[in-house]
């Protein structure tokens, strides 16, 4: 396989991908394991992690600002999440190559690198998580897509306090969280990438 | 910026590349370390309860034997804290209440459950550490290339390879922060600094080991290496492990 990603741009990735997998595999486990999904409607633990993971790999894009980073920074985080505790999880790994497709898609739309076009890339990443919950209960458990659009209703009228007739903001809901997620996280990713590229900067104008 | 908080010393390249943690009198090969990490991972999810039990012991057993350093995560008190949580908080997440303890109402059904899962997680915590510790990052990436990955063999090599220093280096980082009262005053600034302090040290890692990989001439694009050697140990344990993979999934 011909590869267009220079030896320090692989490492780069791997650095990003390590991150990223890093925080999957300790926080992520641990938080999946102390907030089971029922415990969390609205927000959750995979929406926060992706949001995390896009904050990594986002700043990952400043240092390899090549078409295809960000997925390959995702290939990376799915083969690590399949070594982590509880084994190899087939939907997690899924989900987290397409929100970093999604992410590259938002990357491309954008044209340039800049703050609106990280946000764009979080929001579409981020958004993912709430589609995944239908796409992944269909294709992994054979679920029903209405049974899942009644569940998410169930627990969105829970956490809201609402009668589930409100079907139209719960879903709103659902999804501003998830754009709002993806902003920050983008917004975040813009702010600490040229943080770290100016302490880098500085390190080597002392070091000179 | 610049007058933050100061990156901690770099260790020696040998230990950030992985490459020389005493290769030269593994007994085992690279055939036997993944056939032992298919194995714990295969084992952990499938073999139910008790049995857990003793996949854990023979993981520990394995690893004291081959890569005692892969056993450190155990002597630190958070590695035990993250285990017990399991146990402990799974009574009041899991399964119907059933059991009155302290004025706690408690689930026997989610204490097992959890115990179980501790297990299962341990096991393959010190399988997968034990596994990024033995193989090196040329070994993992001709595990790739094998497959007709190349690039992507090296990024995830690198990247198996680089899991404990990272957690190691943000650890040395946050408490160097924490010593330096770093989190008094504005705790996000700090948190901040602590987040870009940690991206530029694994970053700093990263040109190590790209110089190092560009020392040994490694291309991406470079020609296709030979294969990797299965041994007569390999195959033995991969017998063993095979065996006692069956024994204990028949186990009645």
């Amino acid at each position: 396989m011909k590869t267009r990603f220079t030896t320090r741009d692989l490492v780069y990735i791997a650095v990003f991908g390590a991150l990223w997998g890093v925080l999957e595999i300790t926080l992520g486990s641990y938080l999946h394991l102390i907030f089971p999904p029922l415990t969390t409607p609205l927000v959750g633990v995979g929406t926060i992690m992706t949001a995390m993971g896009m904050v990594v790999a986002l700043i990952g894009r400043l240092f390899v600002p090549k078409t295809g980073s960000v997925l390959m920074i995702g290939v990376v985080v799915a083969i690590l999440k399949a070594l982590s505790i509880g084994g190899v999880k087939l939907p997690a790994m899924l989900g987290i190559i397409i929100e970093s497709l999604l992410a590259e898609l938002g990357l491309i739309l954008a044209r340039r690198p800049s703050r609106g076009g990280f946000m764009l890339a979080g929001c579409l990443a981020v958004l993912w998580t709430f589609f995944h919950k239908f796409f992944a209960s269909y294709v992994f458990l054979g679920r029903g897509i209405y049974d899942v659009y009644l569940g998410v209703l169930k627990e969105g009228s829970k956490a809201l306090g609402i009668g589930m007739g409100y079907a139209v903001l719960i879903i709103v809901a659902f999804l501003l969280i998830r754009i709002v997620a993806g902003g920050l996280a983008g917004w975040l990713a813009w702010d600490l990438g040229r943080a770290v590229q100016a302490r880098l900067v500085q390190a080597e104008r002392n070091a000179e | 910026m610049g007058k933050g908080l100061q990156t901690e010393p770099l260790p020696p390249r040998s230990e950030t590349l992985g490459d020389q943690k005493g290769f030269g009198v593994r007994t085992v090969g690279i055939w036997g370390h993944l056939a032992f990490l298919v194995w714990a991972i295969v084992l952990g999810v499938l073999a139910a309860e008790a049995r857990l039990v003793f996949v854990l012991g023979f993981v520990v057993a394995f690893s004291a034997l081959f890569f005692r350093g892969s056993l450190r995560p155990i002597r630190r008190l958070e590695f035990w804290v993250l285990v017990a949580s399991a146990v402990l908080l799974s009574p009041f997440l899991i399964g119907e209440k059933d059991l009155s303890l302290f004025g706690l109402s408690l689930s026997r059904q989610g204490f097992w459950a959890g115990l179980w899962m501790a297990l299962r997680a341990l096991s393959i915590a010190l399988a997968v550490g034990g596994f990024a510790y033995a193989v090196s990052v040329d070994e993992m990436a001709r595990l790739f290339e094998m497959a007709g990955l190349k690039g992507l063999g090296f990024a995830v090599g690198v990247a198996v390879n680089m899991l404990p220093t990272l957690e190691e280096t943000a650890r040395n980082a946050y408490q160097a922060m924490r010593l330096r009262g770093g989190f008094r005053q504005d705790r996000l600034q700090g948190l901040r600094m602590l987040l870009v302090t940690i991206v530029v040290n694994a970053l700093r890692r990263g040109d190590e080991v790209v110089e190092a990989a560009e020392a040994r001439a490694f291309r991406p694009d470079g020609p296709r290496r030979e294969s990797l050697p299965l041994g007569r140990t390999d195959l033995i344990l991969i017998a063993v492990l095979m065996a006692l993979g069956a024994g204990l999934l028949a186990w009645p």
